[in-house]
């Protein structure tokens, strides 16, 4: 993951085969830390970074949990607040209150979820990257490259080698 | 499916983008007119209002009818959208991606329309709050055995988990869309992108979260309507009290819904020239899930009158027998032909591949599902076990104006949806295409 405040490249391919041999031979030229984008997500890609998986699922469980409580609990404790017999069942009704606790685990495990992506990828972002192409989104490929400021010259140079339609600066994300 | 679309990632932008063009006057006459119906239907609940809730219709013994079967109805609706996106997504099902963003859509909309029956249905809407099972509060006590308090919780899960996947699956779209424009449209979309940009480490988040709301959302198609089926089904009502209620309402609230996505799609692929994104071969494969679900809601129909006989139950036989032949026949004999009969037209290929006879058929089993609902509320309550108090029940202009007004909602809705963002999916359609490659692969 790139730092704030350093020295980035940003350099932009047309095609997803370029990229892919430029994510190859960046490494072995020094250049270890990037970040690539794309307009849809790529197995290629993701196998070439080798990320750990994403941390979502600890969020879906978690939340999934505090669900089931919640459900319960809320249930459960209710009822034993306001023990009032309904239809001769017993205050304290297991099967209609799993139905509660089912529904409860869904709606937690959902929004944390959804809490868990935006945590994880950053998002509302009130600005894109600086050097982000509005192609990116579209049907170009761009990689973002941490580089040192002396390193800067052959990195570009590299980058248009590799066949980088276009190479801009950046500060990062 | 790369065959089967034959398209390039700039053409797939180009193309789908076409919906967000400024709208022709035809767009604005039809979204006049729907409008001019959701005042009616406005001015009908006024009418409500002031004279109270007789001006529906309902009386004793029918106190549920127009307003919870379409309450039913939309909830049926909604079923189709998350069936299309999330179920069809675990399943790896290919032709979903061009049409799950509108099922999607339709579901969001058919839950906006269906939460204002239960409003509607209140009669004194301005006391609202004092149903809510707040400690001490208006003597009511919170009672999670009734599955009317199941029923609130389901829905708004499902509004949320469903808010929730449309959004996650509309924010890479919402970015080209930022991304194509300029001015102020660039900030509005800006704002809706929420920065979305395409990172690898913002894709592999998603395409987890994305994976794990599916995961979730699909036990919610079918506990939702099964949820609402036993409104009904928990009840001793006879024609009501029965086992089979829930898989026999979710069978029925996908066929709908799948019905309503096809009736939406047809027009929609021809006013926006997407037909080579929404080819005949989704239509046809949208069409064979209609017979598939017209099936089995046959199947109910028939189980549940051989339960009414096979039981011996007389309450039970006697509501079956009026349904057949009392003062409801005509929608119950309807209701069977339009949504069992007419669907298995589809099976000849001519038919399913023709556009007309599709919307025909769809138009059938929409009018059928509403009458299903219609018929199983209306007559069970009109005769149960008491002669001396059975009752008919006649609509009236005000509940059949609200109804209207609840159809000009959900398409008001949806033609401003189509006009606002992107209708396909852009990024599930490009995972399926060739990406731009230099070697030519």
């Amino acid at each position: 993951m790139p730092t704030p405040g350093q020295t980035y490249r940003f350099g932009i391919f047309a095609h997803l085969d370029t990229l892919l041999a430029a994510m190859k031979q960046l490494p072995g030229e020094g250049f270890r830390e990037m970040e690539v984008y794309s307009p849809t997500p790529h197995h290629e890609i993701a196998h070439l970074l080798d990320r750990k998986p994403s941390p979502v699922r600890v969020f879906t469980l978690v939340g999934g949990l505090i669900g089931l409580v919640t459900g319960w609990g809320m249930t459960i404790g209710s009822t034993m607040i306001f023990p009032i017999v309904v239809g001769g069942k017993p205050v304290i009704s297991i099967p209609p209150f799993g139905v509660v606790a089912y529904i409860t685990t869904i709606l937690f495990g959902t929004i944390a979820t959804f809490i868990g992506f935006l945590v994880n990828a950053r998002v509302p972002q009130v600005k894109v990257v600086e050097g982000y192409d509005d192609r990116l989104s579209s049907d170009h490929f761009g990689v973002l490259i941490h580089c040192h400021p002396e390193e800067v010259v052959n990195l570009e140079k590299l980058l248009k080698k590799l066949g980088a339609v276009t190479v801009t600066k950046s500060q990062g994300l | 499916m790369a065959e089967d679309y034959k398209l390039n990632y700039t053409d797939t932008d180009v193309d789908l983008l076409q919906s967000l063009k400024a709208p022709g006057k035809g767009y604005w006459i039809l979204l006049t007119v729907l409008f001019l119906l959701i005042c009616a239907g406005g001015a009908a609940w006024g009418v409500q209002i002031a004279n109270g809730i007789g001006e529906a219709g309902k009386n004793n013994p029918v106190g549920w009818a127009m307003y919870i079967t379409t309450f039913v109805f939309w909830v049926g609706i909604a079923h189709s959208g998350t069936l299309i996106s999330a179920i069809l997504f675990l399943f790896r099902v290919k032709w979903r991606a061009a049409v799950y963003r509108s099922a999607e859509a339709v579901t969001i909309f058919g839950l906006a329309t269906a939460g204002l029956f239960p409003f509607i249905h209140l009669g004194r809407v301005w006391v609202a709050h004092w149903i809510l099972p707040v400690p001490n509060f208006g003597g009511l006590w919170p009672n999670f055995r009734s599955p009317l308090a199941w029923d609130v919780l389901a829905i708004t899960t499902y509004l949320t988990a469903s808010t929730l996947f449309f959004t996650l699956g509309m924010m890479p779209d919402v970015a080209v869309v930022r991304d194509k424009t300029r001015g102020w449209r660039k900030k509005v979309y800006g704002l809706l992108a929420m920065g979305w940009q395409g990172s690898d480490n913002q894709w592999r988040h998603y395409t987890a979260a994305y994976v794990f709301l599916a995961a979730l959302s699909t036990p919610l198609v079918i506990s939702v309507h099964s949820i609402v089926s036993w409104d009904f089904a928990m009840s001793i009502v006879p024609g009501w009290h029965s086992t089979i209620f829930a898989p026999y309402f979710v069978a029925g609230a996908i066929h709908s819904g799948l019905a309503m996505v096809v009736l939406l799609l047809i027009p929609m692929r021809k006013a926006f020239k997407i037909e080579k994104y929404i080819t005949p071969h989704h239509l046809e494969s949208l069409a064979k899930f209609i017979i598939f679900t017209g099936l089995i809601v046959g199947f109910a129909y028939s189980i549940e009158l051989f339960v009414a006989w096979y039981s011996g139950n007389p309450y039970e036989k006697a509501i079956f027998l009026y349904r057949m032949s009392g003062d409801y026949a005509w929608a119950f004999w309807l209701l069977i032909t339009t949504n069992v009969f007419v669907p298995m037209l589809l099976w000849s290929k001519k038919i399913r591949t023709s556009i007309p006879w599709l919307v025909g058929i769809c138009v059938s089993v929409e009018i059928g599902m509403w009458l299903e609902r219609f018929v199983i509320i209306v007559t069970s309550l009109a005769h149960d076990y008491l002669p001396y108090a059975w009752g008919i029940y006649k609509p009236t202009l005000v509940d059949s104006l609200i109804v209207i007004g609840s159809f000009a909602w959900f398409f008001f809705l949806f033609m401003i949806f189509s006009k606002t963002l992107p209708v396909v999916s852009m990024w599930e359609v490009k995972e399926q295409i060739d990406p731009p490659m230099k070697s030519g692969m």
